[in-house]
């Protein structure tokens, strides 16, 4: 369970806090989607949650332990997998290679299993030549599909999503959430994907709306 | 997959950056080869100039000393005579047995007149002009007997200026003989063969008789422009340093030797042995390194000069790519952002730009080994000729002097020297020089652990600079735009 205590932060000097005392719990086997408005904060309270930056004030924890003991570095590797809405996959590389990096850096333990990636790749429709492809080559739907496998293949039990339908048209944006639905269901995994999109929003297990600094869970 | 295979797929990947990395780095490392390999030419050259600069240490008569015995001497005489100092044969061959001395060349001189021949005398539009050669005094011969130990070592046989045309040389195994060298022109003239037997008359001692054998002809390239008789070089007769010290009558001693050093580098503490070993204070030694100098000068610059090549290219090398780096830090931003999102750390994203720089580096060395040499001796060559330029036209002026002070005017015995000691260290040089013209440039082992070794540097440095812009980078503000 990943849970925000009394979280608070400003953007620079501002008078007010973005949002203050936060207090939220994110379950596994459950899909959470934090809906808000463009610059309400909920890609930067997604920084906090990745382990990405730093709130000004307030703990995160993670099963209990305040993911500051955990160590960013450590707790990006070993706890959380990021997909975002630009696919963030390495240009130079293959999907096969793209992943079998991430299970290198992450140390999982599916580490260095080629086919393992190969056969979870044609779970989602994209077979092994397009595997082996240079990932540019890709179209943007299979570029995400690379990045949500990438980020389930990874022994991390949270898998934070940014906007991860933004690039993408409506076949494709269904097909997405649904495996951010089977990565919760099926793989016991907590997803939280942060989205304006109300549509998107409505697919999730539990809603949260940032609205006027506050977090509301529908 | 490791952080290494990652270098690999993105050096795959980017050829055209890859490539341009290479080239430059390539560019980087065969200047720096070429400076290593003219640096270690250039201090090879050097030691090579330290062993056969062919400094010389000079025993002869002080002449100060000398003339203020004269002027004490109680002779009421109207000409006052002076004799030159002679040390033991002994003495000499203890101090030639040097470790340091290569070898030596004794030298005695004698007068005598032509008894069984013609002297050959040149005539000239103006007489007077020129050098005493040993004066008008009537002691005077008109052949002079150049005493040696080898003639192989006499600085005009070294410089090709006298060359054996016919017998053979004098070597050590002349003394105590009677045997002589010729000039050719004396030897024509008179109808004399190498095996003949020649007669000359000794200035003193009641006009004794001496019978000499020829056993070898050689040809003087120079004139005279005296036109003295003793003074046309045809009637200098070249013999072992025995016989002129048996006319003066110093047998076993010497007036003058050469000592030839086998290591120029050892000049001062050689004739401070020399000097104890003489124990004389007749005797002046002397040390004349001016030749070895004069090579060791341009050769000092080419090092120099190689070791600011090393430097600077190493310095501006590391800036270059330092920049490069930078540039594509900037880049690849993105794919930081990635691998630090994915959790890899900051060392390790540092290590990946360190080992692509590394495949680089190897490529580029090997690039630089083949052309490093080429360009190493080109551009060594190119520096040693403008130094030896430079060289030689600010010390012609130096070198230009006349070959030799001559006998002293009515000296006993002594006729005039051709100035034979003295020139011996200039034609040494000359003959150095001609060894130096060229330096020989080649790629050993050790250079090309200190290309790798300055290669490594370089990116070390390029790297670190980049590292700094890495470890600056925050995640959030690379990977999510809010």
């Amino acid at each position: 369970m990943l849970t925000v205590k009394n979280l608070t932060h400003w953007y620079g000097q501002a008078d007010k806090p973005l949002y203050e005392n936060v207090d939220l719990s994110f379950d596994s086997d459950k899909v959470y989607t934090i809906v808000g408005a463009s610059g309400s904060g909920k890609t930067t309270f997604l920084s906090f949650i990745a382990g990405l930056d730093k709130p000004q004030k307030g703990d995160i924890f993670l099963d209990g332990k305040n993911i500051k003991k955990i160590g960013a570095t450590n707790y990006r590797k070993h706890k959380v997998a990021i997909v975002f809405q630009q696919y963030n996959l390495l240009t130079y590389m293959s999907a096969l290679d793209n992943i079998l990096t991430a299970l290198s850096v992450t140390d999982s333990g599916h580490k260095g299993e080629k086919q393992y990636v190969l056969d979870s790749l044609k779970s989602v429709g994209i077979e092994e030549a397009d595997a082996k492809k240079n990932v540019q080559k890709l179209s943007g739907g299979q570029q995400q599909r690379v990045a949500i496998i990438r980020a389930m293949l990874v022994d991390a039990n949270i898998v934070i999503a940014d906007e991860p339908t933004g690039n993408l048209d409506g076949e494709n944006s269904a097909m997405i959430i649904k495996l951010f639905q089977d990565l919760a269901h099926e793989h016991h995994k907590t997803v939280i994907i942060v989205t304006h999109d109300p549509k998107i929003a409505d697919q999730g297990d539990v809603k949260i709306s940032l609205e006027d600094r506050e977090f509301v869970v529908a | 997959m490791n952080y290494l295979k990652r270098s690999m797929l993105y050096l795959t990947h980017k050829k055209g950056q890859s490539l341009l990395l290479l080239l430059i780095m390539s560019a980087i490392l065969v200047f720096v080869l070429s400076g290593i390999i003219i640096q270690n030419a250039a201090v090879s050259a050097t030691n090579s100039v330290t062993k056969s600069a062919g400094t010389t240490i000079s025993v002869s008569a002080n002449r100060n000393k000398m003339f203020s015995k004269m002027r004490s001497s109680s002779s009421k005489s109207k000409t006052k005579t002076i004799t030159t100092p002679t040390v033991s044969n002994t003495k000499i061959k203890e101090a030639g047995s040097l470790s340091t001395v290569a070898y030596y060349n004794i030298t005695n001189t004698a007068s005598v007149n032509a008894s069984s021949f013609d002297t050959v005398s040149t005539s000239t539009g103006s007489q007077g002009g020129g050098m005493m050669k040993g004066g008008s005094g009537a002691s005077t011969g008109n052949i002079t007997i150049d005493g040696v130990s080898s003639t192989k070592l006499t600085s005009s046989f070294i410089s090709k200026e006298d060359k054996i045309v016919s017998g053979r040389n004098i070597t050590s195994s002349d003394a105590n003989t009677k045997n002589v060298v010729i000039e050719k022109e004396l030897a024509s003239s008179n109808s004399i063969k190498v095996g003949d037997t020649i007669t000359v008359k000794m200035t003193t001692s009641g006009k004794k008789k001496i019978k000499l054998k020829v056993v070898g002809i050689y040809k003087a390239k120079s004139t005279s422009s005296s036109g003295m008789p003793g003074s046309d070089p045809s009637n200098t007769i070249y013999t072992s340093y025995t016989l002129p010290a048996t006319i003066t009558g110093t047998e076993g001693k010497s007036s003058t030797v050469t000592y030839t050093l086998s290591n120029s580098a050892k000049e001062k503490v050689t004739t401070k042995k020399i000097k104890s070993i003489i124990n004389s204070s007749s005797f002046s030694v002397s040390s004349n390194d001016e030749s070895y100098q004069q090579l060791l000068q341009p050769m000092k610059n080419v090092q120099s000069f190689a070791k600011k090549i090393v430097w600077l290219v190493a310095i501006a090398g590391t800036i270059i790519l330092g920049l490069i780096i930078i540039l594509s830090v900037r880049t690849r931003q993105r794919e930081i952002g990635v691998l630090v999102s994915l959790g890899e750390s900051k060392l390790r994203i540092i290590g990946q730009l360190f080992s692509e720089l590394f495949v680089i580096l190897i490529g580029a060395m090997v690039i630089a080994l083949l052309l490093g040499n080429f360009v190493g001796n080109k551009v060594g060559n190119q520096l040693l000729a403008q130094q030896e330029t430079t060289s030689v036209s600010s010390t012609s002026g130096a070198n230009g002097g006349p070959g030799g002070g001559g006998g002293a005017p009515g000296s006993s015995q002594n006729g005039g020297m051709r100035g034979g000691a003295m020139t011996s260290q200039t034609t040494t040089s000359a003959a150095n020089k001609k060894a130096l013209k060229t330096l020989n440039t080649s790629i050993s082992p050790s250079s090309v652990i200190k290309l790798g070794g300055m290669g490594l540097v370089i990116i070390a440095l390029a790297v670190c600079v980049a590292a700094i812009s890495i470890l600056r980078l925050r995640p959030k503000d690379i990977l999510i735009g809010e």
